[in-house]
């Protein structure tokens, strides 16, 4: 399965690389199998994610999953962050080869430590 | 959108000759060579001047090449061919550690079926040894392969020294003792003599000489038997049954001659560009290491390791701004290893995935170098800013500075 549109424009053009200087959330977990990493950064005020920043090194969904994943995180409450799940994120970027699902394993694990950090405990995952 | 085609290692364009000079073979000229009517004599003569054509290339008699779909059947057949047919004086092979699959492959394969298998290493150069060919040497060695030129990194081989040991093995009574190389990326970028070189099989490719995918040649020197791979007929003098391909063999012999005859001119054109290219990279982007030996390598390629990224990012981004290069990083072939060469040469984990393949055809301007130049370090500096080894390594920047 070829990359898709959705997924190469996450790539050409990442939304919210980066990283928050002073954040509220903070995690950065790595793929012991192949080693790509990703650090993903949060502000939160009431509850509510103000801004989401990533950091990634790896193969190019890594990459991908990180900007698609910041994405859908500004806005919503750690509550629902914390429901988001890999098939949502995948959804996002319009599918990911069978092989590449573990990018977007990482990108949730990662969502959820960041979570556990902030004193929010992940509700659900997959 | 400018389209610069940076991936000729991994196939090339076939020339407008060599498609005038096959189409004929697919339209009216349509015989079996192998027949004795009119139709079969009009393909037996074609296949006869191909295969002059691809001798001539290598320096070799048309009768010691044997036609076949490719260097990886080549590849097959020369050392499945040739061990298979020594197993009475040997089981040893020597290889080294950065062949290409088809002979890696094959090689391993052989493991486990009883050969002995001793693997060379090729140093941060990227080039193998003499002296340790020499040390690896057994009384029981049946064949040493070992490609002319590398795919990734484009280092060359000491294959004619290596030619000449084996020589010096056979004065002394050897008479066992042979010696494969594989020459799919050398053919046509650089000179290739089988005599100079001295060896017993040589493999080759037409695709990678501007002719279409699906045909190769394995030259077999005189007097070295084979145990064929495929039977079932009497093609090829025995050695490779199945009804030769004469419309894409036509088109490996037009590319043969034409590479032949262009083979000074390519050579210049693509060593200045290639260097104009690195040049530029040089200038333009850093934390770079350019992996192989830089003098000791074929004219067409760089191989080049960008630090803090990951080389498929960087291939999908630059393929969407239309320049086509290959990776080394494991991601793009599906395993979870980087490439075995770039480890070869000792690069870390980290350089190898990062490292890309450049790979220039006759057909790479010096427009299409700029544009790459233009669009590469925009690309690679768009990486590095989402890298977390990148950030890590400004910060320890940063610091060592204030520390001074």
């Amino acid at each position: 399965m070829p990359y898709s549109e959705a997924f190469k424009d996450h790539l050409a053009h990442p939304r919210n690389g980066g990283e928050i200087p002073d954040a509220d959330a903070r995690a950065e977990l790595t793929n012991p199998a192949c080693g790509d990493r990703l650090r993903l950064t949060l502000r939160i005020r009431d509850g509510r994610i103000t801004a989401a920043r990533f950091l990634a090194y790896g193969c190019a969904p890594t990459l991908a999953c990180g900007s698609a994943l910041t994405e859908m995180l500004e806005g919503i409450t750690t509550t629902d962050a914390a429901r988001i799940t890999r098939q949502q994120l995948t959804k996002l970027l319009d599918g990911l080869p069978a092989r590449k699902s573990h990018a977007a394993a990482l990108a949730i694990e990662t969502l959820q430590e960041a979570l556990r950090v902030a004193g929010s405990p992940p509700e659900a995952s997959s | 959108m400018r389209r610069v085609y940076l991936d000729n290692s991994a196939t090339t364009p076939v020339d407008p000759r060599v498609v005038e000079a096959m189409l004929p073979y697919l339209t009216e000229k349509f015989g079996n060579a192998s027949s004795v009517h009119f139709y079969g004599q009009e393909a037996r003569v074609a296949l006869d001047r191909a295969r002059r054509e691809v001798a001539t290339l290598i320096n070799a008699r048309p009768n010691e090449l044997v036609f076949l779909s490719g260097g990886t059947e080549a590849n097959n057949l020369a050392i499945r061919g040739i061990v298979e047919s020594n197993v009475e004086h040997g089981r040893h092979i020597i290889t080294s550690n950065i062949e290409h699959s088809a002979v890696r492959g094959v090689c391993d394969a052989l493991e486990k079926r009883g050969w002995e298998v001793t693997r060379l290493p090729v140093y941060e150069e990227g080039v193998v040894r003499l002296e340790d060919v020499r040390a690896a040497l057994r009384p029981d060695t049946a064949l040493i392969t070992l490609m002319l030129a590398n795919n990734e990194i484009g280092t060359i081989q000491p294959v004619a020294e290596i030619g000449a040991l084996v020589r010096q093995e056979r004065e002394r009574g050897r008479k066992y003792l042979w010696l494969h190389t594989d020459a799919v990326q050398a053919a046509g970028r650089m000179p290739v003599d089988v005599e100079t070189l001295g060896c017993d099989l040589l493999s080759l490719s037409a695709h990678k000489l501007h002719a279409p995918k699906g045909a190769g040649a394995l030259y077999v020197r005189r007097s070295v038997r084979l145990t064929p791979q495929s039977l079932g007929g009497h093609q090829e003098r025995e050695r490779r049954a199945g009804t030769e391909s004469v419309p894409l063999l036509v088109a490996f012999g037009k590319a043969a001659a034409l590479a032949r005859e262009e083979m000074t001119d390519r050579i210049e054109h693509l060593a200045r560009l290639r260097d104009q290219f690195e040049i530029g990279v040089e200038a333009r982007v850093a934390d770079i290491v350019f992996n192989g030996d830089r003098e000791r390598r074929l004219p067409h390629l760089s191989n080049i390791s960008f630090r803090f990224i990951e080389g498929e990012g960087l291939l999908i981004n630059l393929d969407m701004q239309g320049v086509a290069v290959s990776t080394g990083s494991a991601c793009s072939s599906g395993s979870l290893e980087p490439s075995p060469v770039i480890r070869a040469i000792g690069r870390d984990d980290e350089l190898a995935r990062g490292s890309i393949r450049f790979s220039l055809g006759k057909d790479t301007t010096a427009e299409d170098i700029a544009y790459v130049l233009e669009v590469l370090p925009r690309a690679v500096e768009n990486l590095r800013r989402l890298s977390p080894l990148y950030q890590k390594s400004l910060a320890e920047r940063a610091c060592e500075i204030k520390t001074a």
